[in-house]
């Protein structure tokens, strides 16, 4: 784990130090940069504070200077939006470019607005009123729907940030820091919106199939000569993972006949996304699915405590069956789950010996350097990534991504930064391999299978992801130097039968 | 040079390219035989060359006296004997150590079978990278059928949703009695899933009587498990499993087998000017901008951007049966296939 460790800390080195003095300056020098351009170093806020000290009239002034005054209208943006897009090599993160572009100029400002917004929110020198003009400055540049990537991803980010402010200032807007499952009822979509985004985001990217797959190749290699499989799944929305699963166990060579799967879900109360299907309906679909397939297959629920812990006494198990624990996180379309609920999941599992413990989360960077900045820089950053992730695979797909945007992404990254905002960034530095690996449990290869099955998926999307093995448990998925999403697979602590 | 034949009879250990014959001589199975100087063979040799007094006095004809192996023709020792002394000259201050020596013996030995060895690493180097390919291949094939559950799997919910949809709609629309109630059928409903997931034509369908039959799911396995993979839709013939199942018949979702490789005629390729009052209304589509017209071919291309821009390396359908075809390579592999080739 440790090892790991050492890996991901080493690809913050390609964003190498730039250094550059004032937020004004760094326009010329990042638009210099390499070929990823995203020089987040920079970024940094760099506002000189000494020059607030006159007043209000001063944040007008900074605010101006960051801002070139030159082309930046929302309405002439997103004409060049529609030049730009057709380009299909518009390739990297925000800012690739040879030539600066008047896109790249304003992503760039926009940048230094959300972190300079982010530092006038919380940094040491707190300033809400300060932060509330910028926020209205980088409103009037900006639209979730419209214009660059970097401009619907700033909108975004502006959105969390004045929930944030409001929500410090006043009683106004608590709702939107809550982070809770609240959150999903204020950004409640339509639910043919939600299965069209979802649909979407799995024909635009890998990372829906990747986690899956590469928990079901594992879940199939441990279970190759048992007669009954048991999956506990922590969260299995819509249960489309196990689609495929059905579909490998009913056509597998060796081995007994198709195995009986038997599924539990684990159910909240009464929360959680309800639009793309409550468990009930998941049970029935998948149901129905095993039965057009000849897979024997039962379908269970288990409700977690109202606090969401989970309880492994309220589990049913059958002697002698195979026993997984399947944790899937932060999925792009998946809603929050509190770690303490993840936690009383895992070291359930712990107690239950599973023969295998299937996990997949997202990749943080900055492991360690805590603080809502550097966690607010971090989340752009991958957040960014993601977005031009989806614009390569499609450039001229625009409207496809804008739903996919709206639906899951934007309300994602108002969710996460209203923890990292609570939390300041403590709760979240960690991830659940790490712990997993802490408390006993054994790493299990990842087969050659796997991890070429990986590689033939990214081969479907765009060139610009690819997959790493980070350790001989771990898959990682990334989108040009940016890791996104991790599958690792574990196995009991204890001997199990095997 | 050396060329394995049919494995007969042969010793295992011999990888099936030569005979051990009773008086351990080792021979290949070419019509003419060939000799295999094995370690033991060559050790005679050079016992009965330094007894006749060194290569340069040794003749064949003596050394095979002095050996006396059944089998053992003039001409196999003429032959190695010419190799032995040329094998000997430059490094004379060896001598006795080389022999002893495997990597000099290598040599020594008569280019016949030098190549042989080289032929067996080659042919185990070659069934490696067989073995990978294969390998791969069969990821290869999981895959595609993997991906195609999840389809259908996904193809469900949202045929799930559009029925509901258009339930609330026909309701909606009787009761207000505007706009639609001249179509009267669920699928021309106005519906937002028309304009994801490459849904128009699959809602267009559905509830018709279309003559788009896919294979069903359960046929892909059963000719997927059998190591053909049927990649091309067959159109006629009738779904089998999808009564208990049911699936809208044609290629909605990208993931269908039928949108493999090929372009679908779309149906709305008249470039966003609001063509299709049938299927849309503003007030039902998923979002409220002004150019959602765009959708139904802005997915159309997104199958097409997928599967026939760049032709991904598990959908090679266009073969037909041509499932030998081998992967694109893979930079993990890279080594293996130029090896191979």
């Amino acid at each position: 784990m440790a090892m790991a460790m050492a890996i991901d800390d080493a690809t913050e080195l390609d964003f190498s130090a730039y250094s550059t003095s004032t937020t004004t300056t760094t326009t010329t020098t990042a638009t210099t940069d390499d070929e990823y351009g995203c020089n987040w170093n920079d970024w940094s806020p760099v506002v000189d504070w000494n020059t607030l000290s006159g007043g209000q009239d001063d944040f007008q002034d900074l605010i101006e200077s960051m801002i070139d005054e030159s082309g930046l209208q929302p309405a002439r943006s997103a004409v060049n939006y529609q030049e730009g897009c057709n380009s299909p090599s518009t390739d990297t993160t925000m800012f690739t470019d040879e030539e600066p572009s008047g896109d790249d100029l304003k992503g760039l400002r926009l940048v230094h607005l959300l972190m300079a917004a982010a530092e006038a929110l919380t940094g040491v020198n707190k300033c809400h009123e300060l932060a509330r003009v910028i926020l209205v400055r980088l409103k009037e540049l900006v639209s979730p729907t419209d214009g660059t990537n970097m401009e619907r991803l700033a909108a975004h980010f502006t959105e969390a940030l004045q929930g944030l402010l409001e929500g410090a200032g006043g009683g106004h807007g608590k709702h939107l820091i809550s982070g809770g499952p609240q959150r999903d009822d204020h950004h409640h979509h339509h639910q043919t919106d939600v299965l069209a985004a979802f649909q979407l985001m799995q024909d635009m990217s890998p990372y829906v199939k990747f986690g899956h797959f590469t928990a079901n190749q594992a879940i199939l290699e441990a279970v190759t000569q048992h007669r009954r499989v048991h999956i506990v799944d922590y969260d299995i929305m819509e249960g489309i993972q196990w689609a495929s699963l059905m579909q490998a166990l009913v056509s597998r060579k060796n081995g007994p006949p198709a195995p009986h799967l038997r599924i539990t879900a684990l159910s909240r109360g009464g929360n959680g996304r309800r639009s793309i299907g409550t468990i009930q309906e998941t049970g029935r679909r998948l149901t129905a699915f095993a039965t057009s397939i000849g897979q024997p297959f039962s379908f269970h629920q288990c409700r977690l405590d109202s606090d969401e812990t989970f309880r492994p006494s309220s589990l049913k198990l059958v002697r002698g069956e195979a026993l997984i624990f399947n944790c899937m996180l932060h999925l792009p379309h998946f809603s929050y789950r509190a770690p303490e609920s993840v936690a009383s999941f895992l070291s359930g599992a712990k107690t239950l010996n599973p023969r295998l413990v299937t996990l997949v989360e997202e990749e943080l960077g900055l492991i360690g350097d805590q603080g809502f900045v550097s966690r607010f820089i971090d989340s752009l950053h991958h957040y960014s990534a993601l977005y031009d992730s989806l614009e390569a695979g499609f450039p001229m797909q625009r409207r496809a991504r804008a739903l996919v945007e709206r639906v899951f992404l934007g309300p994602r990254i108002v969710g996460s930064l209203g923890r990292i905002y609570r939390t300041r960034g403590d709760e979240e530095g960690g991830s659940w391999r790490e712990w997993l690996g802490a408390t006993g449990f054994r790493p299990v290869d990842i087969s050659f299978a796997n991890h070429c099955q990986a590689k033939l998926l990214l081969g479907l999307f765009n060139d610009g992801y690819r997959v790493e093995e980070l350790a001989s448990n771990r898959l990682v998925l990334g989108w040009k130097s940016r890791r996104l999403l991790s599958a690792s697979i574990w196995s009991s602590p204890f001997d199990s039968d095997s | 040079m050396f060329h394995p034949k049919k494995p007969s009879g042969m010793n295992s250990h011999e990888r099936g390219m030569c005979v051990q014959g009773d008086s351990g001589l080792v021979l290949t199975t070419d019509p003419k035989p060939r000799l295999r100087w094995t370690v033991e063979l060559h050790e005679r040799f050079v016992d009965a060359v330094t007894q006749l007094g060194g290569p340069d006095k040794a003749t064949p004809k003596t050394i095979m006296r002095v050996m006396g192996v059944k089998g053992l023709t003039l001409y196999h020792l003429k032959s190695h004997l010419q190799k032995f002394r040329l094998g000997k000259q430059p490094h004379k201050e060896f001598n006795d150590h080389s022999i002893k020596d495997a990597s000099a013996l290598e040599l020594q030995r008569s280019s016949a079978s030098s190549s042989a060895m080289i032929g067996r690493s080659m042919n185990e180097m070659q069934m490696e990278v067989q073995r990978r390919l294969h390998e791969q291949l069969e990821v290869q094939r999981h895959l595609q059928l993997r991906i195609e559950a999840q389809g259908k799997y996904m193809q469900a919910m949202l045929e799930k949703a559009c029925q509901t949809l258009a339930g609330e709609s026909m309701v909606l629309h009787n009761s207000s009695g505007a706009g639609y109630h001249n179509h009267k059928t669920p699928s021309n409903m106005p519906n937002p899933m028309n304009s994801i997931g490459g849904g128009a034509p699959f809602v267009k369908d559905f509830g018709s009587s279309s003559p788009l039959n896919f294979p069903s799911f359960q046929d892909l396995n059963i000719y997927g498990g059998a190591d053909q993979l049927d990649l091309h839709p067959n159109l006629d013939r009738p779904s089998l499993s999808l009564d208990s199942y049911h699936l809208p018949s044609n290629n909605n979702s990208s993931h269908d087998n039928s949108g493999f490789g090929k372009k679908r005629p779309s149906p709305f390729v008249t470039g966003g000017s609001g063509k299709n009052p049938l299927l849309w209304s503003a007030d039902d589509l998923p979002e409220h901008g002004h150019d959602q017209i765009h959708t139904p071919e802005m997915v159309d291309s997104i199958s097409v951007d997928i599967y026939e821009a760049k032709p991904p390396p598990a959908l090679t359908g266009g073969g037909g049966g041509d499932e030998q075809k081998p992967l694109k390579p893979h930079r993990h592999d890279d080594h293996l296939f130029q090896q191979a080739g």
